[in-house]
């Protein structure tokens, strides 16, 4: 599926490379991010892209149950909340997307025997939920003064269908779209940490989007850096 | 299997790199900033190593929030780089849940007597044991008297995340040093971690503050608790709700307020 | 997970501070704490803050069979989500105590009372009615849940609208917003449960209670009640006896609370109105508190793509074609087919050429190497838990020095491999 078609999806992306260049609309959309917003939790964050918002809590590392203990690193769970009614498949996929981002980038061998449980409450849905529900998962783990090596951020692209690249598409375009692309990338090599795929698209529309991705991803970890250096702007 | 010899809390690692001049004027440099996880500090170790003469390494020791991989040293928790002479570093961040760490002092809650320990919730991931003889005095046939739900202020013999914690209430010499049971009365109340460094730092300018508002006893527990007791009730829950407000407050503000509680108070 | 044991401290404390009539947030006995409404974006989507308890209520509407014994009428779900975000204690998918307890309430208060005009709700008698389903989610819990859940459920009821519809003998045709306007549902009035704690066997009484007020009590009532002062539901737990004074002077209390938080409910509608009338940006997105210094907002930027495509090309230009050997199917037995089995295996033969690579790549290195390494064992001292006393310790091997032991071993094993050859 891949390597034979290379050829050809590569000459025919040549012809319309100039389109692609010319009228790429890609922007992400106006976000924004509030931290430590619950009292509760160890560490919460709300993420807001454009009208898509998700708010994450996290609780750990905490007493773990006997049944999940892994003797050398953490337990970490995942939740996802959907907004109406009860976790489905959809749901479950998207925790474990997020979990396994938030395993790579977390050091969990640092608190072995005990529990980190990350909860993700879905506040409102405008496309690109997976990308948001990562950048919340990620700023609510900063907040709760987790160790990790590296920060991630999710970015998702969409292939309508003259094959323009739409980055954080809301769900009218997501709906529109031929393929949707989710990728996690890290803080310090902008490599892909996990992606998520949906829809038909050759392997050079794939690299584009990773280009794409890792392009918005410095936007973004530049807004993190930004919004923790304004919540320690008065400790100093 | 090393063997070692050290004086020094846990949590700190010393590394010693070849060129550490140049990585502690780098380290010097972003003292007082604002870094995120996966900042690193990268030394450029093959060009200016020198096989015959010996390399004096400066040695840098790393606290919380630093880790060291290879040849460089990375940031794990987003947070402020703090510095003391002579070669200290660390991070310092704003968050909820403890840790322990070895000689720290907590206030825990006796939650469960069982046989020769008490157990000790801390607020960590799991509780902590407490011998009923590392108390001052204790022997024996002499228990300390302590109830289930009692507060204790106790420091950590051991603390390792491979280990049970383990709190005593002695110093080295047997003496209670301040530590023990806690007495009727106060309130206990929960601030970020933050905070409690910021109040037990030496000189802290919120204790200062406070001082001057009128006498108080004031328990700091490493684990962000609290323990406050005023005059009256009234006073402790000034004193409690003051210090709970003081978590985003420059200087200025705080002193702003203070100064409007003590002639509003008094 | 568990939940901290409360202290003797903190609970003679509260116990004490409630005699001298304080509380710890320095509130009056009847004070209920404030209280902030938000909407969402779409209709029927509410947020409430109590002081930090924070809940959040969704309503939404599908066509469905009605029941047999009500064929006129709609039918109203309610479902309070005890979500693990509120509190560490709270598990997903697991019916609590709590959690029925809260649902059972919620019910009462605003399905028994027949606030909702359910035969509106019917599309064609004994086929079709709208079932309206209210989502409750706790995300903090900070004390008196009952009485943000019922402040959420009830404006997000007000605030929702569902879809029109048309009904032509036996076929419904339901519009999208954009064909026709949404419709309100039609409310009677407005329950809302005001919460009363006891302590001391009821000698004293608080409203609103905090989470730690709830922990020491010794009883709660909750009462439901409209602005017209009409009771909806009263409720009493934790076994207090009460007098009947008790419970009007709380009835009384409770008057006038709701007719407070009615006016603030309808403020609040009302603003949300005005503000998707004048056609601007409404809902969570807006509501993000900008003036804290936890918070932060980007508006919208581009993002630079100019040499994304060239980039790309460059990748796929550079990567090799995976080798197009597709194993030929073995047919062992007539009626079965096979791939990749018995045939010869090469693994082993690449994993050898790998290492030998390897080996190659790391004799380069290896002399720099191993004079960083003896260098770095004179210097990295790694303080452990000791303190002026001399332990052998089994240390923990970091991930990185593992690594280029593990490396280092790897190297000299091929070396030697290679010597033999």
């Amino acid at each position: 599926m891949t390597s034979f078609t290379c050829d050809e999806s590569v000459s025919l992306c040549e012809g319309n490379m100039m389109e692609v260049c010319g009228s790429t609309d890609s922007c992400l959309r106006e976000f924004g991010c509030e931290q430590s917003l619950l009292s509760r939790p160890d560490g919460s964050a709300s993420f807001v892209q454009g009208d898509t918002s998700v708010l994450a809590g996290v609780y750990g590392p905490a007493e773990v149950k006997v049944s999940k203990e892994i003797y050398d690193r953490a337990t970490l769970e995942v939740l996802v909340q959907p907004k109406v009614g009860l976790p489905t498949v959809k749901e479950r996929s998207q925790e474990q997307c997020v979990r396994e981002t938030c395993e790579a980038s977390l050091l969990l061998t640092l608190h072995p025997r005990s529990s980190l449980t990350l909860v993700l409450q879905v506040l409102h849905d405008d496309g690109s939920l997976l990308s948001c529900s990562l950048n919340a998962a990620c700023m609510a783990l900063m907040d709760a003064g987790l160790p990790m090596s590296c920060l991630f951020c999710g970015v998702t692209c969409a292939i309508d269908a003259d094959g323009r690249i739409i980055t954080d598409p809301t769900a009218a375009q997501e709906k529109e779209s031929r393929a949707l692309l989710t990728f996690a990338v890290d803080s310090t090599e902008r490599k892909v940490l996990m992606s998520s795929t949906r829809g038909s698209f050759s392997v050079h529309e794939l690299q584009q989007c990773i280009a794409v991705s890792q392009k918005a991803s410095e936007k973004i970890f530049q807004f993190y850096r930004d919004s923790v250096r304004r919540r320690y702007s008065k400790t100093l | 299997m090393r063997r070692r010899r050290s004086r020094r809390r846990v949590n700190a690692c010393e590394a010693g790199f070849p060129n550490s001049v140049e990585m502690f004027s780098r380290l010097k440099n972003k003292v007082g900033e604002v870094l995120l996880p996966g900042d690193e500090f990268c030394f450029d170790t093959d060009d200016t190593i020198s096989l015959t003469e010996s390399v004096k390494a400066e040695k840098v020791v790393c606290g919380p929030g630093l880790r060291r991989s290879g040849d460089r040293l990375v940031v794990c928790k987003s947070g402020v780089l703090r510095h003391k002479q002579p070669n200290v570093f660390w991070m310092d961040a704003q968050q909820k849940r403890y840790v322990p760490a070895k000689g720290e002092t907590v206030i825990g809650i006796v939650t469960t007597k069982s046989g020769d320990v008490f157990k000790v919730d801390f607020g960590g991931s799991e509780q902590a044991s407490l011998s009923y003889l590392a108390f001052e005095g204790a022997t024996k046939r002499n228990r300390p008297n302590v109830q289930v739900g009692d507060l204790v202020f106790a420091q950590f013999l051991i603390a390792n995340k491979d280990m049970e914690p383990e709190l005593v209430c002695i110093d080295g010499s047997g003496r209670a040093n301040g530590m023990g049971v806690f007495g009727a009365g106060g309130l206990l109340f929960m601030v970020s971690l933050g905070l409690v460094r910021r109040l037990l730092a030496p000189g802290s300018e919120i204790m200062s503050d406070l001082s001057q508002l009128f006498p108080c006893e004031l328990v700091v527990g490493m684990n962000g608790r609290l323990w406050v007791k005023a005059s009256s009730i009234q006073r402790t829950l000034i004193v409690s709700n003051l210090l709970q407000s003081c978590e985003n407050m420059t200087a200025t503000q705080r002193r702003e307020l203070f100064k409007r509680v003590a002639q509003g108070a008094l | 997970m568990k939940d901290t044991l409360l202290s003797n401290c903190e609970r003679d404390f509260l116990l004490k501070a409630i005699e001298e009539k304080k509380r710890l947030d320095g509130r009056q006995t009847y004070d209920y704490r404030k209280i902030k409404i938000t909407f969402g974006t779409d209709y029927g989507c509410c947020y409430v803050d109590l002081g930090k308890t924070r809940v959040m209520a969704q309503v939404s509407c599908e066509l469905v069979a009605p029941k047999e014994n009500r064929p006129n009428e709609g039918i109203m779900f309610f479902n309070i989500e005890l979500s693990p975000l509120a509190s560490p204690i709270f598990e997903q998918g697991r019916q609590s105590e709590l959690s029925v307890k809260l649902n059972r309430q919620l019910e009462r208060c605003l399905r028994n009372s027949k606030c909702i005009d359910t035969e509106s709700l019917c599309v064609v008698s004994g086929e079709k009615v709208w079932q309206i389903r209210v989502d409750v989610h706790m995300l903090n819990h900070d004390g008196n849940l009952m009485d943000a859940a019922s402040i959420a459920a009830i404006t997000a009821l007000c605030h929702f609208r569902r879809p029109d519809i048309a009904v032509q003998g036996e076929e419904v045709t339901v519009y999208s917003p954009e064909e026709r306007d949404p419709i309100a549902l039609s409310i009677y009035h407005m329950p809302i449960s005001v919460s009363f704690s006891f302590f001391q066997q009821g000698t004293y009484l608080l409203v609103d209670p905090c989470e730690r007020e709830e922990r020491v009590m010794d009883g709660l009532l909750m009462i439901a009640m409209n602005k017209h002062r009409e009771i909806c539901s009263v409720q009493s737990s934790g076994g207090i006896m009460l007098l009947k004074e008790q419970v009007l002077r709380c009835s009384k209390i409770a008057s006038v609370k709701v007719s407070e938080i009615t006016e603030l409910i309808s403020k609040a509608l009302e603003n949300d109105k005005k503000a998707r009338k004048a056609g601007g940006r409404c809902g969570f997105a807006e509501s993000l508190p900008q003036e804290r210094i936890t918070a932060l907002k980007m508006d919208e930027m581009p993002v630079e793509v100019t040499d994304v495509t060239e980039q790309a090309y460059d990748i796929i230009q550079k990567t090799k074609e995976p080798p197009q050997t597709v194993p030929s199917p073995l047919v062992p037995a007539p009626g079965v087919g096979q791939v990749d089995q018995g045939q010869q295996n090469t693994w082993g033969l690449e994993e050898e050429e790998e290492e030998r690579e390897d080996g190659v790549e790391e004799e380069a290195v290896m002399e720099v190497e191993q004079q960083k390494e003896e260098e770095s064992k004179g210097n990295i001292v790694e303080i452990s838990d000791s303190e002026e006393e001399e332990v052998i310790i089994l240390h923990p091997e970091t991930p990185d020095t593992l690594h280029k032991s593990s490396c280092h071993q790897q190297g000299s094993a091929t070396s030697k491999k290679k010597h033999k050859k």
